[in-house]
Formats: C-alpha cells, sequence, structure tokens
C-alpha cells in the first residue's frame, strides 16, 4: 500500500550525510518541508503585523505569534480539517466530493431549524437534552445524504464529480428551503460550547495538561509498539536514536502546543463576568490597558498586569478535531476498511478481483465523509450561533484544496489524514494572517489559489526526484 | 444627489389618493417580477395586490424567473394585454432596456420598481441605499461619539457595498477628520458571509487588542459573525454593532442588547407606495405631481429620472415594536430571551 511516502528504502552508496541521516531515520521530507513552509509563513506574519502595528506581544513583537492569535487560528481550522480527514479517503479511493460545503449548509439549517423552531418550544429554551438530540440529527442527517450520494455513485454508476456537483447545486437550494432563506438563532446554550466561544467551551489548564500528558505517553507506547511490530515482521527497525528522536519532537510538539494553549488567557470582559457570577473576589491592583488579568481600583474592575487571570486551555472544537483525526488516521491504517480503501484506490481492478466489494466500499466512504460534515455543520453552527444557508458556501474548495496541499494525490492510492489537517492549518494561517494585516480578501484569494497550484507543483517536482 | 424622503408617505397617501382610487376603477396594473426565489418578492406582491385590487383595479403578473431572456418574451406578453402601467423589477438593468424601449412605444407607463433601470421615461421607486449607510452611521455616533471604530464590509463585487460605505463616510468624515473616532479595521467580506465577517471581525480583535469601541456591519447576517466573534472576548453588548434587513435574529438580537441597529426596508411600505403611484400614472397624472417624487442621476450612467426614495427604518430597542406591528416578526421572535423589563415593546 503506498500510503507511506517516508524516504526509508534502501541504502545507495553515494548519498551525502544529511541523505544518510534523513534515510536512517525514516524522515518524511516532504511533511517536514510543509511544516518548515508553515512556520516560515507564522514568523512572516508576525514580522509584518509588528511592522504595521508595533506594539504586539508576538514573538517577533506582532500580533500573529501571539497565543490569543494560535488559539483562534486552531478554532478557525477546525471546520475545514474535519471535514478533510474525510475528503483524504474520497479521493484516496479516486472520487471526488464536490457537495460537502452545501451539504455543511443544509445539515446545519435542518439542525438549527430543528432546536431553535421545535426542540426549544417543545421542551422549553435551554432542556439539556436539546444539543444531544441536535447534534445526533446532524450527524444522522449528514450519514443520510452522504449515503444517497454513495448510492447513486456506486449503484447508479454516476461519476462522483456529476453527483456531488449535482448536489453542491441542489443541497444548497433545499437549505435555503428549509427556513425560507431566514437565518436560525440563537443556537442552545450547550450546543454553543461545541463552537469554542465562552469559558466552559474549553477545558482549563489541568485537564489540559493531562491531556498532553497522555499524548506524549501515547506516543511512547506506539514508538515501542512500532518497533516491536516491526522485529516480530523481521523488518530493520529504525536505529534507537531515530525512534528516540521522532518521539523526542513528537511529545516536544504537544506539550509546546498544550503550553500555547494554556498561556491563552481568558478575554477581562468574560474572566469579570465569571468572577461576578461566582463571587470569585478580584484582587486590587492598578490599571494597565495592556494587561491581560483584571483587577479591581477603586470601585471598578479594571486591565491589569498581575491580578486575577484563567487559563484558557483547549477548546472543545480543537478536541473534536483531534479525535476526529487521530479515529480517522487509525480507521485509515490499522483497519480492514482502510486498507481496502488505499487498495481500491492503488488499483481499482485488482481490489475487486481480489474480493473486495468496491461499490458498497464507495458507499461507506461517502455516508462516513456525510457523517463528518454533520460534525463540521455542529461546529460551524455552534461557533456562528446561528445556522444560515450562507454557512459553508465554498468550503468544499477549501476541504479539497486542503487535502491536496496535505500530500493527497487526485490519481487515487495516496494521502495522509495528518498530512491534510496540517493543509487546512497551512491556508487558515494564510487567511488569518492577511486579515490580521488588513490585507483585501481579493488579494488573499490569489495567495491561497497560488498556494495549493505551488503545493502540487512542488509535490510533483519531490516525487520524481525520489522515484 | 438631493433626495426627498417620505416616512409617512403610506398613511397619508390613503387619505389622498382615496377620491382618484374611485374614479381609476378599471385600469390594469402589471408587474414583471425578476424573481420570487427571496421570500421578500412575495410581500412585495401581497402589497401591490392589496392596493391594487382594493381600488377596484386589475392585477396582472409574470415571474422571469431569475432570466434576462424570459423576463423580455414576459413584457412582451404583458404589451399584448395592454395594461395601463407596468412595473418592472429588472433582472439585469441594462439587458432590459430594450424592452422598456417596447412599452414606452405601446404608450404604456412605466416603473422601476426597486431594481434601476436608467430610462428617464420611467418612475423610478425604491429604498435610499446610500441612506441606509448614512442611517447606521448616525444611529451609530448616537452612542458612540468618538472611539475605535471598525467596518466590516460586504462583498467587494457587490456595488451596494460601496455605496452603502459612501453613506457612512458622509455621515462620519467630520469626526474622522477632526480625529474624534478612528479607522482601525476595515475589510471587505467575501460572499456577505456571516462566518467570514466572524474570522474578519476576531483578526480585526486580535490585531487591536480589543481596541474596538463600534463595529460598523454593512449586513445582518455578518453582524450575526460580528456578534459571535465579540461575545467570545466577552464584550457582546458592549460593542455596538449595526446591521440591516430587519432579519428576524437581528430583531432579537437589536431587543437582547448585543446589536444597536437593524435598518429595515419594509417592502409593504416599497408595494404600497409602488402601487399608489402606479394608479396615478393610470389616471394620467404628470410623475412630477405624485407626492414624494425628486429627480435622481445617481445611476450607473447619470440618467435623470423621476423617483421616490423611501427612508428605511432604522429599528432599534426603542422602537422594536415596529416590526411587530406591521406583522414582520411575532413578539414572541422579537422577545426570545429578552431580559424582563429592558424593552418597552417586550414587556
Amino acid at each position: 500500500m503506498a500510503m507511506q511516502t517516508s524516504a526509508g528504502g534502501p541504502a545507495s552508496a553515494n548519498e551525502n550525510a544529511v541523505q544518510r541521516f534523513v534515510r536512517a531515520a525514516e524522515i518524511d521530507t516532504r511533511m517536514v518541508g510543509m511544516l518548515v513552509a508553515m512556520l516560515v509563513i507564522w514568523v512572516g506574519f508576525d514580522i509584518i503585523s509588528s511592522v504595521l502595528r508595533p506594539g504586539g506581544s508576538g514573538v517577533f513583537g506582532g500580533s500573529f505569534l501571539t497565543s490569543r492569535n494560535l488559539w483562534i487560528l486552531l478554532v478557525q481550522t477546525s471546520t475545514i480539517a474535519v471535514m478533510t480527514t474525510g475528503m483524504v479517503l474520497v479521493i484516496v479511493l479516486r472520487q471526488i466530493d464536490l457537495s460537502v460545503g452545501s451539504m455543511l449548509s443544509v445539515v446545519a439549517v435542518a439542525t438549527g431549524v430543528l432546536q431553535v423552531f421545535h426542540l426549544g418550544p417543545m421542551l422549553g429554551v435551554g432542556h439539556p437534552v436539546i444539543w444531544i438530540i441536535a447534534v445526533a440529527f446532524a450527524l444522522l442527517v449528514g450519514a443520510a445524504i452522504g449515503f444517497f450520494n454513495g448510492v447513486l455513485i456506486a449503484y447508479g454508476q454516476i461519476p462522483s464529480f456529476i453527483v456531488t456537483l449535482g448536489g453542491l447545486i441542489a443541497y444548497s437550494g433545499a437549505a435555503f428551503l428549509i427556513a425560507s432563506g431566514v437565518t436560525v438563532a440563537p443556537m442552545d446554550k450547550a450546543f454553543k460550547i461545541i463552537g469554542g466561544n465562552g469559558p466552559l467551551a474549553s477545558i482549563g489548564p489541568f485537564w489540559s495538561w493531562v491531556l498532553g500528558a497522555v499524548g506524549c505517553v501515547l506516543i511512547v507506547v506506539a514508538t515501542i509498539a512500532g518497533r516491536r511490530r516491526r522485529v516480530r515482521f523481521h523488518f530493520t527497525p529504525k536505529p534507537v536514536w531515530a525512534e528516540f528522536l521522532t518521539a523526542f519532537i513528537a511529545c516536544a510538539a504537544v506539550l509546546g502546543t498544550t503550553a500555547i494553549v494554556n498561556s491563552y488567557l481568558w478575554p477581562q470582559r468574560v474572566a469579570e463576568r465569571y468572577a461576578l457570577e461566582n463571587s470569585i473576589p478580584i484582587p486590587p491592583g492598578i490599571e494597565d490597558r495592556n494587561g491581560l488579568a483584571i483587577c479591581m481600583a477603586g470601585d471598578k474592575v479594571v486591565n491589569c498586569v498581575d491580578g486575577l487571570s484563567f487559563q484558557t486551555g483547549y477548546p472543545i472544537p480543537v478536541l473534536i478535531t483531534l479525535a476526529v483525526g487521530l479515529a480517522m488516521t487509525f480507521i485509515a491504517r490499522r483497519t480492514r476498511f482502510g486498507r481496502y480503501v488505499f487498495a481500491t484506490g492503488g488499483n481499482p481492478e485488482a481490489a475487486e478481483l481480489a474480493g473486495v466489494n468496491t461499490k458498497w466500499l464507495t458507499v461507506k466512504v461517502f455516508t462516513l465523509m456525510g457523517v463528518l460534515v454533520g460534525i463540521s455543520s455542529v461546529i460551524a453552527s455552534a461557533r456562528l450561533d446561528a445556522a444560515t444557508t450562507a454557512l459553508g458556501t465554498l468550503n468544499e474548495l477549501y476541504v479539497i484544496a486542503a487535502a491536496v496541499i496535505g500530500g493527497t494525490s487526485l490519481a487515487g492510492g495516496v494521502g495522509t489524514i495528518f498530512g491534510a489537517i496540517v493543509g487546512a492549518l497551512l491556508m487558515q494561517s494564510l487567511q488569518s494572517g492577511m486579515a490580521l494585516l488588513n490585507v483585501d480578501s481579493a488579494y488573499t484569494n490569489i495567495v491561497v489559489g497560488a498556494v495549493l497550484v505551488i503545493a502540487v507543483y512542488v509535490d510533483q517536482v519531490y516525487r520524481r526526484r525520489v522515484k | 444627489m438631493k433626495i426627498k424622503t417620505l416616512t409617512l408617505l403610506a398613511g397619508a397617501a390613503v387619505v389622498a389618493f382615496a377620491p382618484t382610487a374611485v374614479m381609476a376603477a378599471g385600469k390594469t396594473i402589471a408587474v414583471s417580477w425578476k424573481t420570487f426565489q427571496e421570500e421578500r418578492w412575495k410581500t412585495d406582491e401581497a402589497a401591490i395586490k392589496a392596493v391594487v385590487e382594493a381600488a377596484g383595479d386589475s392585477y396582472l403578473s409574470t415571474d422571469a424567473q431569475g432570466s434576462a431572456q424570459k423576463q423580455a418574451a414576459d413584457i412582451e406578453s404583458l404589451i399584448s394585454q395592454k395594461p395601463d402601467v407596468i412595473l418592472v423589477v429588472a433582472f439585469d438593468s441594462d439587458a432590459i432596456l430594450p424592452s422598456i424601449q417596447k412599452i414606452n412605444d405601446a404608450g404604456i407607463k412605466s416603473i422601476a420598481y426597486d431594481v434601476q433601470f436608467e430610462d428617464p421615461s420611467a418612475l423610478y421607486i425604491t429604498f435610499d441605499n446610500v441612506g441606509v449607510g448614512r442611517i447606521m452611521a448616525q444611529e451609530m455616533l448616537k452612542v458612540k461619539p468618538e472611539g475605535r471604530y471598525a467596518f466590516i464590509k460586504g462583498d467587494k463585487g457587490d456595488p451596494n457595498a460601496t455605496f452603502l460605505f459612501q453613506g457612512m463616510m458622509e455621515v462620519l468624515k467630520d469626526s474622522l477628520d477632526g480625529g474624534k473616532i478612528t479607522n482601525v479595521c476595515e475589510t471587505f467580506t467575501d460572499g456577505w458571509k456571516p462566518d467570514n465577517a466572524q474570522k474578519n471581525m476576531e483578526q480585526c480583535l486580535t490585531s487591536t487588542n480589543n481596541g474596538v469601541d463600534a463595529v460598523l456591519s454593512e449586513n445582518d447576517g455578518m453582524a450575526s459573525g460580528v456578534v459571535a466573534a465579540l461575545d467570545a472576548q466577552g464584550l457582546a453588548g458592549a460593542v455596538p454593532v449595526t446591521g440591516q434587513d430587519g432579519d428576524l435574529a437581528a430583531i432579537n438580537r437589536v431587543a437582547i442588547g448585543t446589536q444597536l441597529v437593524s435598518v429595515w426596508k419594509n417592502s409593504v411600505d416599497l408595494g404600497t407606495v409602488a402601487a399608489k403611484a402606479a394608479i396615478e400614472l393610470a389616471n394620467g397624472a404628470d410623475p412630477t405631481t405624485i407626492a414624494g417624487v425628486a429627480k435622481f442621476s445617481g445611476g450607473k450612467n447619470g440618467v435623470e429620472m423621476n423617483s421616490i426614495l423611501l427612508a428605511p427604518t432604522p429599528i432599534t430597542k426603542d422602537n422594536v415594536q415596529v416590526a411587530i406591528d406591521a406583522g414582520h416578526i411575532t413578539k414572541e421572535q422579537a422577545c426570545a430571551g429578552v431580559a424582563a423589563g429592558s424593552v418597552a415593546a417586550c414587556n
């Protein structure tokens, strides 16, 4: 199966020290390249923003590399990131789904109408089961639409491009009809938490560190298990130093991210309201407009440097994205279903002759895509605190672009979930960064489009070189 | 551009036109609609029909279903039925001109309803779009005469986004030049999309470290994204936000206090005024004698036309009742989640 894009291979005589190192450690140079590109973009935005608006708290004095911006960036990425994990499998299977944006819109509006116009009046606004029913409903509707797409493609034998192009047009019409074009708002209070807004929508510093630590332990366990498996199947294991290095870097990344999301403090007014509602005393202090904590100056609550503050930690939508990413990686690499998807994408005829029911497999992949769209629609409408027909428009293009930037080949058979999520983060970084610099959105579109094409070009050149 | 705005024209007109309406019985008023895809056009139609039928005249209509070609054919078939006046909601304001010529040649009077086409013989009836931007800025200045303003503009490809901004700037120019208010963020929003507006507002708040005192959002959909972004920083309600369209959710936000104003263009008013003007024209009135008519030459090619520009209604906390009384929104919808005693209309 061609899902490994790492450079591990037979040693050749005339390679230099760097090549030897890369091969021995089995570093995915493509992935490293993408991460480096992202880092360059981040640093660039921070430096430019420090020139345009000096005095930011970013690493280089700008406002991009601040814990606040990075935290928001992760939340902004989640909708696209969740959907792109499914798009990887769709594209690996040599199919395409152009309808995800319109599907998101129809699911969001239907869920919004259900909770605001039906469940609210029926059970009483704010009833604790509303959000559970709403989420289940969203996943179900998403799955149903995905299933419908899949059946048309697999058993109707209509090209997926056509089925989902039709869906792109038709589902947005359906979304309009469901609510006759009006914006449905506000969402249920508990439902809103899924969007990441408000003090309860993040898990706080303690649980964030617990999660980070668990993540590190899992990385170590996975490294050891992977090594054992290789030995068991008589593969050459990576050198011990390389195992240590990769585990260390992965662990550092997890803990670093945890430190960043924890160092984003609750916005002052949110902290103030929470303190007043829960009778938490606010310490006295001297006003400092740039301070991130709150103090009492006389009988007024003001911003200050040393005072009451709360750490935010991982927001719910980001946790959902992480969970989806892990689950999808597991499905893609460790289950029979996943192996069949890659096998069929690599060579459909061979897979079919080997006994894979490719039609049913296609239906399952599109249904899974639908479920993921359901999850994204919940995040998107919860975050906006409203469901509108406009939600999700053009998302299909960003989802496909993220998968492709992340290394998924439109020829089928090749792609990784992790790469696609990084692709989504890369694109959102460009968009958020340019919005931060107040760049006209016309330029942002040009840059994002160019990056997509350049990323694929670099990928082609790279693949040819590796061969 | 000198504009005479009408506010209570609808009420006054009922009294003024009553005698002529009786005389007008037997006339035919036709409408060529461009589409019924958006909900509002049904409201317009109901208003026009009500006035026309109450006057004892007959109403005739076609739906172009979003096609300039179909609209041309529609108008030909309307002409053949010899109405006295044709109201046209143009799908394409340039492509419609040959059809308007045919209406003129047949000796039928025409009204450009809501969408302008530049033919000097037609009467143009619409809401004052630059005025919407002006009203937003005026309402904002009332509560924030000084401070840091953010501008969330609509789609860069839509001329309305620029008209609205021009209107705002007319009102804010002195304060901006005098340094009383500063422009801290100004972005176009792709497709007028609420989620794009939310992201733009988040980046604006990040880059200014929450240094925003007022947000001029050009419509209600984007206002919902702006309010969500402000809410995440605990600023919803503290930072006033504008909008337009009279979205039901926006009127609810106005009542709750997270949005300052939704400028509402009441389709019922527009339809009523247009139908009354049509009846007058059918009776042979000179367009310049119709109440509220002024010259307008603010179109693409600057053609001077007789026009009636209606003033939209700003809905704020103080007059939510207006939208409820007009049947645009129910009290339950407007007042959902509103703290008792905070809004008069919700008590």
